[in-house]
């Protein structure tokens, strides 16, 4: 008998590609689903499905223009406003936490433990436990339905992990770079802003980014301190999108690729930073 | 002018932690406040938590008072529930997933940053997205059961007490695998490949390699996903709120959603911070444990 | 005393419960090169970052030309210091690297632009890295980087240049190239300065004055000759020198020495040693005879432990009941593991140290 044509090793390693390949295929349906649907007319889609070639002719961006500028939805004026509350909620945290981190990594003060454990417990406690308050604080301060309101809330438990984030990335920088600096005269500030933020730029760009999907992402905070029409961010627009009784799957479907095209975009050019920031779950310092 | 050396971090620390002090720490501590306060009579009492807790209404109990076996069985048990499947699941997937993709499938890069997508949406977004997947007819998941056979599940999932909570239990597998592939590649990567390759020569089997070299090494990965998946389903809202609201008859409801509708349908804002002083004490004992590691 | 430049008067530092520098005091000349030398751990680069006021002292005073400084910022007690690693900032360029301590003190100092151009210009000249000017540190080879550091150093003409082992990092050639350059540079500008490092050659060639250091206490201030010749305790006999001085416990009565394998009879010009102690020779004090040369006195029979050869030198390790001796020869003699040497010592030149503290008691003869 001749040989086997594939040796047994081949077949294997073949065997598990196929078998993750189609796995990660079979994943990325709902979203192909999502993209199918959301460029044909709902109607035909209910008839016969997505899970065909299209008909090419059907195709339209029907869906998409209806939410965006029908006025019961309005899913334009949502996506502008994620835009300002979540540009400005990022900017704020990262230029305050970047003072903060340096405080932890480079200075050295009695209530350091505690403060830095304060830091780490924000981190973690759930959003609805300051909500209340704030929600009739917000109110007497006229500050309720308003985007100030809802950023410097968000800038604020940015602050918390951002600091985290920046501290452990200063902690690499070398410290006799500082006290070289600090030997040659120069005031605390200065070392800060000439030698420890040019050092660290992908770090501060790696928190901008996170921290501005996280704001854009948020759906909570949204629902319970914007409520006009025209103060209200997309994650909430597009649920309203949902009907009760009946659901437009085609308008859905196109409300969920534009609400989640700003992360995705970003998640593309910005790739290694997320992942690294994931990652760093994983390794141990 | 020099400032004096204790006071310097002051410059550095005030503007921040004011911010945090008023839009974190004062808002916290006037929560728990607030779940003590009775409005009826105006004194501090455990009276919010009372009727928190033996509510029996299905669409905003936390424990229901007797089970049956379908949901609704009480948001607290719902987010048990929800922890009990979704880690495990997610936990060994990821290990296995990220283990074929480190030695033995090719396009790692590829499929690592399209499972991370999951990770990125909007959650609300990854709700209607679940909603979608389960729908009858044009949900991925009743077409295959379609094809199959299975009448039942080729419903709508959400529609039915029985199969609404695993639809969304197993659409957030879907969502977080991504985080957990990720994390247990980058653990991974600090293996040396040397003990692999000796493992080979040595004629261990592929389960081998993975069961005794690889996986014992990932306990600390493996402490990290599991407590932050179960953080993660423990405080669970956005997925919810956009696919089910919390129904059908409260059968997906969870105890961030519980909070959120006595605050903004009932507008009893007291006995939502009580809910919300619950759903922390759930979760503190693996805040705990997160500082803990940070520290050591 | 009073011409000190530089002085640290007791100074002790604790971190937690281990004494780093343990009321160290040490006195530097104008224009002098003091050298603090120890093996790791001994205290000495906490001492240099005491004086340079990265670490304050628990106890004790620093005092730079006649100032007290114990309690000033490191930026304002004039002084300059070079790191280990250098500590060159990666994104700036060499220039100003270099001008980095006049630009950021520019007001205080009223330079102008100009002005700071004109010093970088200078010392950069002086260290002959013109060329480098417009790189990055991450550019240049570890000997370039180090010039950089000095020339950032050099450029406020300040009062004490610290420097904290500055030459590990630096391949052995380079090393020594370099060393030469920094002593010639300091002579020139005649700034007074202080070298950490551990290794003694680099302290014996570079210094004016050594001090040497030992679990945070300052054991012998003194000139290399000194410290060399006339080590005031064991511990730096044994740490200065290669192959370092040979060490033997003996024990003094009223009329002999007894040392392991040999003893002598003690003159009554040493008499007033009592009890064990320890006798130090060094290697090159030791010469290795024929047997005719044997007179009963100062030979010593033992026998070869094993011979190390150094070029146009040899190291003969020979055993004296159980102790090892080594015996620096240039003789080429055919010497095998086991065979018998005869060892004369010269015993004008031996050492005694206490046997409990371990601090000199003189030449065992005194003339």
């Amino acid at each position: 008998m001749k040989k086997s044509f594939i040796s047994r090793r081949a077949f294997k390693t073949l065997a598990l590609n196929l078998v993750v390949w189609v796995f990660a295929l079979a994943w990325m349906l709902p979203f192909i689903g999502l993209v199918a649907v959301s460029i044909q007319p709902y109607r035909e889609v209910v008839v016969k499905g997505w899970v065909r070639v299209p008909d090419l002719s059907s195709l339209t961006l029907n869906n998409y223009i209806e939410a965006l500028r029908n006025p019961l939805y309005d899913l334009a004026t949502g996506y502008r406003n994620s835009v300002i509350v979540a540009f400005l909620s990022s900017l704020i945290p990262v230029v305050a936490a970047a003072l903060t981190a340096y405080a932890f990594a480079n200075l050295d003060f009695r209530l350091k433990a505690l403060l830095f454990a304060t830091i780490l417990f924000i981190m973690m406690v759930p959003q609805q436990l300051t909500v209340v308050p704030l929600f009739l604080l917000y109110r007497n301060l006229g500050l309720y339905d308003t985007f100030q309101g809802i950023i410097l809330l968000h800038s604020a438990w940015g602050i918390a992990w951002v600091t985290f984030f920046l501290r452990n990335y200063f902690r690499f920088i070398p410290r006799s770079l500082v006290e070289a600096a600090r030997v040659d005269g120069a005031s605390e500030i200065t070392i800060f802003y000439k030698i420890i933020l040019p050092l660290s730029i992908p770090a501060l760009i790696a928190s901008f980014i996170m921290q501005f999907t996280w704001v854009w992402n948020d759906l909570f905070y949204a629902l319970v301190f914007l409520a006009s029409r025209d103060k209200q961010v997309i994650t909430q627009k597009v649920v309203m999108l949902k009907g009760e009784f009946h659901i437009d799957w085609g308008l859905l479907t196109a409300g969920s690729i534009i609400s989640m095209s700003t992360p995705l975009i970003l998640y593309v050019v910005f790739n290694k930073y997320f992942m690294r920031g994931v990652a760093a779950w994983g390794v141990k310092r | 002018m020099r400032l004096a050396k204790h006071l310097r971090p002051l410059v550095f620390l005030a503007p921040p932690f004011t911010l945090i002090a008023v839009f974190v720490i004062y808002p916290i501590l006037a929560t728990f406040y607030y779940s003590f306060y009775d409005k009826n009579t105006g004194l501090l009492s455990l009276n919010n938590y009372k009727e928190v807790l033996l509510s029996s209404n299905p669409l905003n109990m936390i424990i229901a008072r007797s089970f049956s076996h379908t949901p609704p069985w009480g948001a607290l048990v719902h987010n048990l529930v929800w922890v009990a499947l979704h880690v495990p699941i997610v936990t060994f997937l990821g290990l296995i997933i990220a283990y074929l993709l480190k030695y033995h499938v090719r396009g790692s890069t590829i499929i690592k940053a399209i499972l991370f997508l999951g990770i990125v949406i909007p959650p609300a977004v990854g709700g209607l997205i679940i909603r979608f997947m389960f729908e009858a007819d044009i949900g991925i998941v009743p077409i295959l059961f379609s094809y199959v056979g299975v009448e039942s599940l080729s419903k709508t999932w959400t529609l039915y007490p029985q199969t609404a909570l695993l639809a969304l239990i197993l659409g957030s597998v879907w969502l977080w695998l991504g985080f957990s592939v990720t994390v247990f590649a980058a653990a991974m990567e600090t293996i040396p490949r040397s003990h692999i390759e000796a493992a080979k020569v040595f004629g261990a089997s592929t389960w081998q390699i993975f069961y005794r070299i690889v996986a014992p090494q990932l306990k600390p990965a493996i402490t990290v996903v599991v407590v932050m998946t179960l953080l993660w389903d423990l405080k669970i809202f956005d997925i919810v709120y956009a696919s089910t609201g919390g129904g059908p008859g409260g059968s997906t409801t969870v105890l961030a959603l519980v909070m959120y509708n006595y605050f903004a349908r009932a507008l009893d804002y007291y006995k939502s911070a009580a809910v919300a002083v619950i759903l922390t004490l759930v979760v503190i004992p693996f805040i705990v444990l997160i500082i803990r590691r940070e520290r050591g | 005393m009073t011409s000190a430049f530089l002085k640290l008067d007791r100074v002790t530092k604790r971190f937690r419960n281990v004494i780093a520098v343990d009321k160290a005091s040490l006195d530097v000349g104008k224009g002098e090169l003091l050298v603090l030398l120890g093996p790791s751990g001994c205290g000495k680069t906490t001492t240099l970052r005491i004086i340079a006021g990265l670490e304050t002292p628990d106890e004790g005073r620093v005092y730079i030309d006649g100032v007290d400084v114990t309690d000033m910022e490191p930026g304002d007690r004039d002084v300059s210091m070079v790191f280990q690693d250098y500590a060159l900032y990666p994104h700036m360029s060499v220039f100003d690297n270099i001008a980095f301590p006049l630009t950021v003190r520019r007001g205080k100092l009223r330079l102008s632009r100009r002005d700071i151009e004109e010093r970088v210009l200078k010392v950069a000249k002086m260290l002959r890295i013109e060329e480098l000017l417009d790189r990055k540190p991450p550019q240049l080879s570890g000997g370039q980087q180090q010039r950089v550091a000095l020339a950032r150093a050099l450029v406020r003409e300040p009062k004490v240049w610290l420097m904290d082992e500055p030459l590990s990092n630096l391949d052995a050639l380079v090393r020594m190239q370099v060393r030469a350059e920094l002593k010639r540079l300091q002579k020139d500008l005649g700034i007074t300065m202080v070298y950490v490092t551990h290794d003694q050659i680099e302290a014996l060639t570079l210094a004016d004055r050594i001090a040497v250091m030992n679990k945070g206490r300052v054991l012998q201030v003194g000139s290399p000759k000194d410290v060399y010749e006339n080590p005031e305790h064991v511990f730096v006999a044994t740490f200065i020198g290669a192959p370092p001085m040979n060490i033997l416990e003996c024990k003094a009565t009223e009329e002999i020495l007894e040392c392991p394998g040999f003893s002598r009879p003690l003159q009554p010009s040493t008499r007033g040693l009592q009890g064990k102690l320890y006798v130090g020779i060094r290697p090159e004090h030791i010469e290795i005879v024929s047997i005719s040369e044997v007179t009963k006195e100062d030979v010593v029979e033992a026998k070869v432990y094993v011979v190390e050869p150094l070029g146009s030198e040899y190291i003969v390790n020979a055993v004296l009941e159980g102790e090892i001796v080594k015996v620096r020869t240039s003789r080429e003699l055919l010497l095998s593991p086991g065979d018998t040497v005869y060892l004369k010592i010269d015993w004008s030149r031996a050492s005694v140290f206490d046997f409990e503290s371990g601090g000199s008691l003189g030449k065992l003869l005194k003339r």
